[in-house]
C-alpha cells in the first residue's frame, strides 16, 4: 500500500493555488516541512485538469489528462500530496479508477503511449489535510505541537468541501453528513471549531456552475455565508482553493449582485496553520485575499 | 421468482414485458448513459432523495429525479437539450444519500459528454476551460500581478508546472488532440 515510513511527496499544485492563492502554496510547502513532510516539486504537472468543467466534456481526455499527472510522480517513485479538492477529484479518482478498471488502463494507455509514457498504477494520491490527520505520518497531537501562536478565542467555520470526501462509497473517509476531524485539526491549532446549519453544502462553485451561472453559484454560497455567520464564526478555514476563491471573491460579488456583506475572512487550512506556527499574514500573502482578513488577525495577535 | 399464471394470456403477455414504452425513447441512450458513468442508473425508483438533496433543486427548476427518469426511459433529446443539466455543482450529496447505491452526479457528467458529443448546445465557459488548458496546461493560468507576489513569498515567479516546463505542453496537446477536442471546442465557439 502507501509508502507510510517515506515522508516525501510529489506536491500537485493544481492551478488555483499557485496561480491565486500563492499563500496556499507557500504555506503548505513551510507548514508540512516542520511536521516531517516534505513537499517536493512535479515537474511538468498541469491542471488536473478541472473535474467539473474539463470532465463535462469528455470523461476520457479527464482520465488520460490526469493520467500523465500521475505518471510525471510515478517517474519520480513519490505519492502525491495535494491541497485542492478539485485535484483529489481527478489525481486520486482517476488514479483510483485506472487501477481497478483494466479496460480504462488499455484505453488511457494507448493513448499514452503516443507521447512515451505509461500508467502503471504504482503510488498513491493523498490531501495533505488526511496526511496532517493521519497518525502514521502526523497526527492532530503532532499538529497542536508546532503550534507557537495559538489562535485562542477565536471562533472557527469549516467547510469540508464536495470532492474530498465524497462520494463516500469510494473514498475512505466515512461519514459524510457530519465529519468531524478537521474539526479536530483546527482544535489542534488553539481555535474553536463552530458548527452551523448544512455544514456539508456545496461552496456553489463546482460542476462549470461558476463559469455557467455564477448568479446561481453565488445564491448556494450566500446561503452557506448566512448560516456560517449565524453560528457567529471569525472566519471560515477549508481544505480547496477553488472553494475558497468561491467564498473570497465570491463575497465580493455578492456584494455587487445581492447588496449583502458579510465580511468573514477566508483561510485555507494552510493559512491557518501558518498563522498558528508564527508566520505572519505577509509571508501568507493573506493581504492578497479579496476579504480583509484584518478582524481576524486582530484576534490573534 | 414467482410464476404468476391467471390464465388470462392478454394478461400473461403484459407480465412478461418488463419495458416502459414512450414514444420517443431511445434504449441505445440508456445503454450508453450507463456505460460512460459507470453507475447503476436502471436502478432508480424515483424516490426523489437526491432531489432532496440538492444544493441546486430550491433555486432553479432542475430536478435531478428528473435526469434520473430521462436516463431510465431514454428520453435522450429532453435530456441533452435542457438547459438545466448544466446546473449540478457535482458536490455527489444525491449519491452519498441514494438508497439504491446509484451516483445520480455521474449520470449527468455522462449526459455532458453525450450532449457535447451529439452537438447539443454546451455552455461556452466549458469550452474554454479546454482552449486554456491547450495552450498553457493550466485552466486558471498564472498572470503578472499573481507574480510578484509569488516572488514576495519566495516562490518562483511561475509555479514548476508547465508554467515554467512548457515542454511539456506539446505532449498535453497530442493528448487532447487525439480525442479532436480543441478542434471541436474551437469550431464551436467560432459559430457562436
Amino acid at each position: 500500500m502507501a509508502t507510510h515510513m517515506e515522508h516525501s511527496y510529489a506536491f500537485f499544485l493544481g492551478c488555483i493555488a499557485p496561480n491565486r492563492y500563492p499563500g496556499c502554496e507557500a504555506s503548505a510547502i513551510k507548514t508540512s516541512a516542520k511536521l516531517g513532510i516534505e513537499l517536493l516539486p512535479l515537474k511538468g504537472a498541469s491542471c488536473c485538469p478541472a473535474p467539473g468543467a474539463f470532465g463535462s466534456i469528455d470523461l476520457n481526455v479527464w482520465y488520460a489528462m490526469a493520467a500523465r499527472n500521475l505518471c510525471l510522480a510515478e517517474e519520480m517513485g513519490k505519492d502525491i500530496a495535494l491541497i485542492c479538492n478539485g485535484c483529489y477529484k481527478s489525481i486520486w479518482e482517476v488514479n483510483h479508477k485506472l487501477k481497478h478498471n483494466d479496460e480504462l488502463r488499455d484505453g488511457v494507455n494507448e493513448v499514452l503511449a503516443e507521447i512515451d509514457m505509461q500508467y502503471k498504477g504504482t503510488i498513491n494520491v493523498w490531501h495533505l489535510a488526511e496526511l496532517y490527520y493521519d497518525d502514521k505520518i502526523c497526527g492532530v497531537k503532532k499538529v497542536a505541537d508546532s503550534v507557537t501562536r495559538p489562535l485562542t478565542g477565536t471562533k472557527v467555520a469549516v467547510h469540508y468541501g464536495c470532492h474530498l470526501m465524497k462520494p463516500q462509497k469510494d473514498r475512505h473517509f466515512g461519514d459524510t453528513e457530519n465529519p468531524m476531524w478537521l474539526e479536530e485539526l483546527v482544535g489542534a491549532l488553539g481555535a474553536e471549531p463552530v458548527q452551523y446549519r448544512n455544514k456539508m453544502q456545496c461552496c456553489g462553485a463546482g460542476g462549470g456552475v461558476r463559469g455557467y451561472d455564477l448568479l446561481h453559484a453565488l445564491d448556494i454560497t450566500n446561503e452557506k455565508l448566512i448560516n456560517i455567520k449565524e453560528a457567529g464564526a471569525d472566519a471560515l478555514t477549508e481544505v480547496c482553493p477553488f472553494c475558497q476563491l468561491q467564498f473570497d471573491r465570491g463575497q465580493v460579488e455578492i456584494a455587487q449582485n445581492f447588496g449583502k456583506k458579510y465580511n468573514l475572512p477566508i483561510l485555507h487550512f494552510n493559512e491557518l496553520l501558518g498563522l498558528a506556527q508564527g508566520m505572519t499574514p505577509a509571508e501568507l500573502a493573506i493581504d492578497l485575499h479579496a476579504v480583509d482578513c484584518t478582524s481576524f488577525l486582530e484576534k490573534i495577535q | 421468482m414467482v410464476e404468476k399464471n391467471y390464465g388470462n394470456p392478454e394478461l400473461e403477455n403484459k407480465l412478461r414485458d418488463r419495458n416502459y414504452y414512450v414514444t420517443d425513447s431511445n434504449k441505445d441512450f440508456s445503454a450508453e448513459v450507463k456505460k460512460l458513468s459507470g453507475t447503476i442508473s436502471h436502478m432508480c425508483y424515483q424516490c426523489g432523495t437526491c432531489t432532496g438533496s440538492c444544493p441546486s433543486a430550491p433555486r432553479s427548476s432542475y430536478r435531478i429525479r428528473v435526469f434520473m427518469r430521462r436516463a431510465i426511459l431514454g428520453l435522450e433529446e429532453e435530456a441533452l437539450s435542457d438547459p438545466d443539466l448544466w446546473l449540478c455543482t457535482t458536490c455527489y450529496s444525491c449519491s452519498d444519500r441514494c438508497p439504491r447505491d446509484i451516483l445520480p452526479t455521474d449520470v449527468i457528467m455522462a449526459m455532458r459528454n453525450l450532449a457535447f458529443k451529439t452537438g447539443h448546445a454546451v455552455p461556452k465557459n466549458f469550452l474554454q476551460t479546454v482552449q486554456l488548458i491547450y495552450k498553457t496546461g493550466h485552466g486558471v493560468p498564472n498572470n503578472d500581478a499573481n507574480r510578484a507576489v509569488r516572488e514576495r513569498l519566495g516562490l518562483p515567479r511561475d509555479p514548476p508546472t508547465t508554467h515554467t516546463y512548457p515542454e511539456y505542453i506539446p505532449g498535453i496537446q497530442k493528448i487532447i488532440d487525439h480525442y479532436n477536442l480543441k478542434a471541436e471546442a474551437d469550431r464551436i465557439l467560432s459559430e457562436e
